[in-house]
């Protein structure tokens, strides 16, 4: 019994850090967040690259391949969702974000997203909306928007 | 027959009612606002004023079609009321294809990346005031024309402008002469928050224009060459800019104009941004369109963001120019948007 002492200490103490480990792992996965893109039916294409969404919320596409107009809806950046996206799409916080869409209407070279409050209305908005592209932190249930596969996966 | 043509104009009137609808249901538009109020120091004396305020207008009328304006209010001493109204752009814009887009109206002229990014919102600037070669007019700020604009095209996203306009010693609705001026500017953007530009302007200023309250004597065929530098990181910010103005007459032959900054500034935290700028000004013996005043400047301030719309500088500025001598200034400034 105690010789198994110092193995049990030694055991539960492995224990506790890799548990530790990973908790820590586990709250930054969800302060990092789940995202998933989804778009109108017309204009939007199923798949694109981290590279092409990125290109695309920072303002630098007018127009889909087939012509349709690129809207770019979002949850308010105040928001917990906003948050992860201003972080994960434009590595910024929330107000620079805010910042970076006014300089840009500013100077006359993209409109500013059309914003919400909450999920339901920003889906609402897509699926109503040709060209609209969005970002939600769930899987959409909704049959009326599609969801944007980004390199080749439905979350990211 | 009459039956038919009730039944028609009925039609078309329910067309058009739907069509009218639609569109405005269609139409976006906002309105925003920017003012700032500055207190400075300079010669033992404080002074409290306040800036340009500035009405931004943008509308989408459709998919297609959209309308920038900008009005600014502004102090102007020569007024009866000291004050006066100045249309600083009026843009109709219509997106042909892709990235590419006429622009009709009068135009921040595409020269170099302040003029076309920061225009009149204090707030967006990164220190309390323009470049000197702004306040100089080295560069004709605007132009009442036509451009041709593309942006984010290819792997390094370039850019273009391609403007004909009225030209300097015109007004807002005609042209005092037979010259158009010509802009073409290009830009690229190779890496994130990097952005290399090169422009080229050409105008002829006639005899007689009065060109920013300045009666030109002789017939100005003017070149400017700019370049320019804009980095906005995380952490580092830098911009620098150089003009080199190319003046001709039949009597003095050419003369050469060089104007430059450079601007650095670090965030500390990201919402503290200490900034220094240097300014250049040097003016080649016999030129007679730019007002020679050779002068450099140096700034050093901090910016704090209290948020995107509401932005506190303070700044000290020391100058030495041919007619001004040496000024040194503190100058605080609150920039807000509404």
């Amino acid at each position: 019994m105690r010789t198994c002492q110092p193995f049990i200490r030694r055991f539960t103490g492995k224990s506790l850090l890799l548990g530790l480990l990973l908790s820590i792992g586990l709250i930054a996965r969800s302060q990092d967040g789940t995202l998933t893109v989804i778009g109108n039916s017309k204009g939007v294409p199923s798949e694109m690259k981290m590279a092409d969404l990125r290109s695309v919320f920072m303002a630098e596409r007018q127009r889909w391949n087939d012509g349709t107009k690129v809207i770019i809806a979002m949850i308010k950046s105040t928001t917990p969702l906003g948050k992860v996206v201003s972080k994960r799409i434009y590595s910024m916080s929330g107000d620079e974000v805010r910042g970076f869409w006014a300089g840009i209407s500013f100077a006359g070279k993209f409109e500013s997203p059309v914003t919400f409050n909450t999920v339901s209305e920003l889906e609402s908005y897509v699926a109503q909306n040709p060209g609209t592209i969005a970002i939600l932190d769930k899987p959409t249930e909704s049959a009326e928007v599609k969801t944007i596969l980004i390199d080749g996966k439905k979350t990211f | 027959m009459y039956f038919r043509s009730k039944v028609i104009f009925r039609l078309a009137a329910t067309l058009a009612m739907l069509y009218l609808s639609l569109s405005s249901l269609a139409q976006r538009t906002q309105i925003r606002g920017f003012v700032d109020v500055l207190s400075t120091l300079q010669d033992g004396k404080v002074s409290f004023g306040f800036g340009e305020q500035d009405l931004f207008i943008t509308s989408e009328l459709n998919d297609r079609i959209s309308f920038l304006g900008e009005s600014v209010f502004k102090f102007t001493p020569t007024t009866p009321t000291e004050f006066s109204v100045s249309v600083e752009r009026v843009i109709i814009k219509y997106n042909y294809i892709g990235n590419h887009n006429l622009l009709i109206g009068k135009h921040h002229t595409p020269l170099n990346y302040w003029n076309d990014t920061y225009h009149h919102g204090r707030v967006f600037f990164p220190t309390i005031d323009r470049p000197l070669l702004f306040a100089a007019n080295i560069i004709p700020l605007h132009t009442v024309g036509v451009d041709l604009q593309g942006h984010d095209l290819g792997a390094v996203k370039f850019g273009y402008d391609f403007m004909v306009g009225n030209g300097l010693g015109s007004n807002e609705v005609s042209d005092n002469d037979k010259f158009k001026s010509v802009t073409a500017a290009i830009h690229i953007k190779p890496v994130d928050k990097l952005r290399l530009g090169l422009s080229y302007y050409y105008d002829v200023i006639s005899k007689g224009a009065d060109v920013h309250g300045k009666v030109i004597n002789w017939q100005v065929d003017q070149q400017l060459l700019s370049g320019s530098i804009a980095y906005f990181g995380r952490k580092f910010e830098f911009l620098a800019e150089s003009t080199l103005g190319f003046d001709h007459t039949d009597t003095t032959g050419t003369k050469q104009t060089s104007a430059s900054y450079i601007y650095a500034g670090y965030k500390i935290h990201e919402k503290f941004i200490p900034y220094v700028r240097f300014d250049y000004l040097q003016y080649q013996d016999g030129e007679i369109y730019f007002t020679k005043n050779n002068t450099t400047s140096i700034v050093g301030g901090i910016r704090f963001q209290i948020n995107y719309l509401a932005v506190v500088k303070l700044e000290y500025q020391h100058m030495k120019a041919d007619i001004e001598g040496n000024v040194d200034k503190f100058t605080a400034q609150f920039a807000i948007g509404f």
